[in-house]
């Protein structure tokens, strides 16, 4: 979005946080509860949009900072404005909230009337030099107390969301969340976005580089990380249920109680840059190449069916003793 | 890039524009003592006013040749119900007249609560982002949850754990503060009966909000212009309409910028109205538009929202602080 | 499920049972989580040997989080941190084991608007994660024991499953005083109506666990004289009758854990290495706390009597 008054401000850095999780509610919502639900604003549009999935983003709110800045090298930069933070929800069942900043190479040396940085919405200035690299690392590490905290805004309104009247509060299965940091280096306008890294880690972390061009706009990054998370969420987390190995043990749960959400919740929603902006969906290709997002979640499927479908046929041995 | 042959309106809303003059001019705001006072207090209000017109629109003149200026006039229907439009407004417009002044919109104050079915204020009250105190990283609980908004931080209220550290007292800090502090922390509502009762200063803040063109709902303009068609005004303020235009003016409600012309009892509550807009993230389209406008007509706004509202703060007319004290 | 450990005063083998309660649940396969709200001494860490790890979470753990310090309050893999050799290698097919450690620099505080948000928050953001969420409360009259009833009272929270056990042992003083915390004055009860509970729904989600209770009839006692005999049976009895009277009596009791040397005196968990090959730990201490384990979700368990 264009600054609507006042210099331009470039922005050299954007950062961000995507939280996924499922919708605590037993049946997922339609369209209309999906733009309820996302209404942070009595007098802003909800957007949705019905196909090729259903997909309800919020309008965005913003959060104001002033406080340090996570950086890796432990240089001490103080920066003040404002984090957008917005909601999705896909399909009415997963719901995401992401958090994210853009950060231009160098701000005034003090803090301007807050007026001012109310109408540059999303963007956090630094107090003189932004130490781009070490700011960056230091997203992704993760803030230190009392440092710019974006996976913490993100979790507020997820917790805001989850509190709403219109949810039942009952999930059809236990889950986990995910947390995707990610950074963007901006690049000269007119180049092609890239995606340099994408880091699964311990404890439902994800992290991502990206480089973004100056003409794709902050939003659209988000956008693209949002689907990534989706996506990294459903692998993530039906590959847990099916590796409980316990799966169809005596003892153990039975196979149609573990696998049946699965099916009814999950399988159909699978679709890699379905609301992607055109500039950034390339950046799925890398991972369709490797390690193959698509390819994991199709054995996952016909695994699941196929673990199903035995359910359906007597076992050798039990086929053997009835007669 | 190709545009997209798929599209869902749904999924790519927009703002609609508002017409807009160059100025709003307030010429004032009825509260029931000033009714109560008696014509006589509305006379010495409208005179005393009149010389402030002038120099305000002698002031838009240095700016453009064809100004367009739009007057308009608040009575308060929220915090106290008096009299009728039928009875009042005839009035109002009679003794503005004698004054030599035109007064182009009428609105009822509730109409900043909830005009045509919108929630305005509600919706203004979403837009909040506190101005951050420094130190803050996004932990602070929402305005939304304690009704108050400060230019600042609060003496520190912290349960202490047990055997925690015992500390003083710490005073409030302003940030924007320059050595000293101005603290100020306004009450934007309240409750009583699981009812919400707005104070003065939002309402005035979301009456500043509708006056600069700022205000949309769902993309669409809100509080626009009726024109009263019927002889009489209506019994009921209900059945006025929450904007109500009562000349065949050609200058917009809505402009670039306003003046408030008030009694200087009213400082307090303007200082707070500022405060609020300071705080306000108003709708990204319609800042834009202004913007842009005012901009493409030699005038451009200045970025701040609150930057954009002027006040006259004249001595209270003869008689009339004398008549609240007894 | 929330499962709110709770005890009269200290000393009662709440955080050392209940910890076991949580390890074995998660041999079961279950994913459980294990919050320290004990907010004058956290000791949980150290029941699962993760003192290191804890260390490094110092400053950021639920008292952080609960007054708003942090926006997340820090976790641990007890699988993947502990020092107990055992459950480094936990047995395939068995759940996560989540420790959510306590501030050793925090201590009690009331609850705030605020405080208890979080709290609610975290709650269901962790019921909605784990099988078992296990939550470890200060003894006695506690805020922490304040801020659950506060948290489980809001509407927010009402669909949701929560027990509360609380332990105490076998003693006289011990067996009033656990009386007293759940139907006496400010007890659980009376604190939990006052918060909006449901009297009779509260009363039916509360169960006891009587801790270090010594069996009469074990081979431990096998050596000492009649008289020794004769009186610890009568002392029993007397103990049941007293329990019985102030209304924790048998079916209010979900399960007792006996008199065991090494929750004693290791306060640590007991594996089935302790039983089995080193022998360390009594069978019947690891049967009751399986028992125990299985009851905490058994309905049969919960119904009214």
């Amino acid at each position: 979005m264009p600054s609507p008054s006042g210099p331009p401000t470039h922005s050299v850095l954007v950062c961000g946080e995507v939280r996924t999780c499922l919708l605590p509610s037993l049946q997922a919502l339609d369209g209309r509860a999906a733009a309820q639900l996302l209404r942070l604003r009595a007098d802003d549009h909800v957007r949705v949009s019905e196909r090729p999935t259903m997909y309800a983003l919020s309008p965005e709110v913003l959060t104001g900072v002033d406080c340090g800045l996570p950086a890796a090298n432990g240089a001490k930069v103080r920066a003040v404005g404002t984090v957008a933070v917005r909601g999705a929800l896909t399909e009415g069942r997963l719901l995401q909230s992401t958090a994210y900043v853009s950060l231009p190479a160098a701000g005034p040396d003090v803090r301007r009337p807050w007026g001012q940085y109310l109408v540059r919405p999303g963007l956090v200035e630094p107090l003189g030099k932004l130490p781009r690299q070490a700011v960056a690392e230091g997203v992704l590490r993760g803030a230190g107390r009392g440092e710019l905290d974006l996976g913490m805004i993100a979790e507020g309104l997820l917790a805001q969301l989850r509190r709403h009247a219109l949810l039942d509060r009952r999930v059809p299965f236990k889950s986990s969340p995910t947390r995707l940091r990610w950074v963007a280096r901006r690049e000269p306008e007119g180049g092609r976005a890239s995606l340099v890294n994408f880091t699964v880690a311990e404890g439902g972390l994800r992290a991502m580089e990206l480089l973004l061009p100056a003409d794709v706009p902050a939003a659209a990054a988000a956008g693209l990380c949002e689907d990534l998370a989706l996506h990294d969420w459903l692998l993530t987390t039906t590959q847990y249920m099916l590796d409980n190995s316990r799966l169809g043990a005596a003892d153990g749960p039975s196979v149609v109680e573990v696998l049946h959400p699965v099916v009814v919740h999950l399988l159909h929603l699978w679709m890699p840059r379905a609301h992607v902006d055109p500039a950034l969906g390339h950046l799925w290709d890398v991972l369709e190449d490797r390690p193959g997002f698509s390819r994991q979640w199709e054995n996952l499927g016909r695994r699941i069916r196929d673990r199903l479908a035995l359910q359906a046929v007597p076992r050798p041995y039990e086929a053997l003793s009835r007669r | 890039m190709t545009e997209a042959v798929f599209r869902e309106s749904t999924a790519e809303p927009r703002t609609q524009s508002v017409p807009l003059a160059h100025l709003s001019v307030e010429l004032g705001h009825l509260y029931m003592e000033d009714f109560e006072a008696g014509p006589e207090r509305l006379r010495e209000h409208f005179a005393e006013v009149r010389v402030w017109v002038d120099a305000v629109r002698a002031s838009v003149d240095r700016r453009t040749k064809r100004p367009r200026i739009s007057t308009c006039f608040l009575v308060d229907d929220y915090f106290s119900r008096f009299s009728t439009p039928a009875e009042l407004i005839p009035m109002v417009l009679k003794e503005a007249e004698r004054a030599g002044l035109v007064i182009d919109y009428l609105a009822r104050e509730s109409a900043c609560a909830v005009a045509d079915r919108i929630e305005l204020a509600e919706s203004v009250m979403h837009r909040l982002v506190e101005s951050p105190p420094p130190g803050s990283y996004g932990s602070r609980p929402p305005v939304s949850r304690t009704g108050w908004l400060a230019n600042g931080q609060r003496t520190p209220w912290t349960p202490r754990s047990a055997l925690g550290e015992i500390k003083g007292w710490e005073p409030p800090r302003e940030t924007a503060a320059r050595n000293h502090s101005v603290f100020m922390d306004v009450e934007l509502w309240s409750e009583k009966d699981g009812r919400r009762l707005w104070s003065c200063p939002f309402l005035a803040a979301v009456w500043q909000l509708a006056r600069l063109g700022l205000l949309r709902h769902l993309g669409e303009p809100v509080l626009v212009p009726t024109s009263w068609a019927g002889e009489d005004f209506p019994h009921d303020w209900d059945r006025l309409p929450p904007l109500t235009r009562l000349t065949d003016t050609k200058a917009a409600f809505s402009a670039y910028r306003t003046c408030t012309l008030m009694p200087n009892r009213f400082l307090a509550v303007e200082d707070a109205v500022r405060l609020i807009l300071d705080q306000i993230d108003v709708d990204a389209g319609a800042l834009d538009q202004v913007a842009t406008r005012s901009a493409g007509e030699g005038m451009p706004v200045p970025a701040a929202v609150a930057q954009r509202a002027t006040y006259v703060f004249y001595e209270e007319p003869g008689g009339a602080s004398a008549a609240e004290e007894a | 499920m929330l499962i709110f450990a709770a005890s009269d005063k200290g000393g009662a083998g709440r955080t050392v049972t209940s910890a076991n309660l949580a390890y074995h649940r998660a041999m079961a396969g279950d994913d459980v989580c294990y919050l320290d709200f004990d907010f004058g001494s956290p000791t949980a860490a150290t029941v699962f040997e993760v003192a290191d790890a804890r260390e490094a979470t110092d400053g950021r753990g639920l008292h952080a989080y609960l007054i708003g310090e942090v926006g997340e309050p820090a976790w641990i893999d007890v699988w993947a941190k502990t020092e107990h050799p055992v459950l480094r290698n936990p047995p395939p097919g068995c759940g996560r084991l989540v420790l959510m450690p306590g501030d050793v620099s925090g201590g009690e505080f009331a609850t705030s608007d605020d405080n208890l948000r979080h709290c609610v928050d975290l709650l269901m953001k962790l019921y909605y994660e784990y099988d078992l969420v296990v939550v470890d409360l200060s003894a006695g009259r506690s805020y922490a024991v304040d801020m659950a009833l506060e948290a489980t009272a809001q509407p927010e929270m009402r669909e949701i499953t929560a027990r509360w056990l609380v332990f105490h042992r076998w003693t006289h003083k011990h067996v009033a005083a656990a009386a007293s915390l759940a139907f006496g004055v400010r007890g659980i009860i009376a604190g939990g109506v006052a918060r909006g509970h449901d009297e009779e729904a509260l009363r039916g989600a509360i169960r006891f666990v009587r801790a270090a209770v010594p069996d009469p009839e074990s081979p431990l006692w096998s050596q000492v004289s009649p008289t020794q005999s004769a009186w610890m049976r009568k002392t029993d009895g007397d103990l049941r009758q007293l329990a019985s009277a102030q209304g924790v009596g048998y079916s209010q009791v979900l399960g007792s854990v006996p008199l065991e040397p090494v929750l004693q005196w290791r306060e640590q968990l007991i594996t089935a290495e302790d039983v089995v090959d080193s022998q360390i730990a009594n069978q019947e201490t690891w049967q009751a706390l399986s028992r125990l384990a299985g009851r905490l979700t058994d309905d049969k368990y919960w119904e009214q009597a």
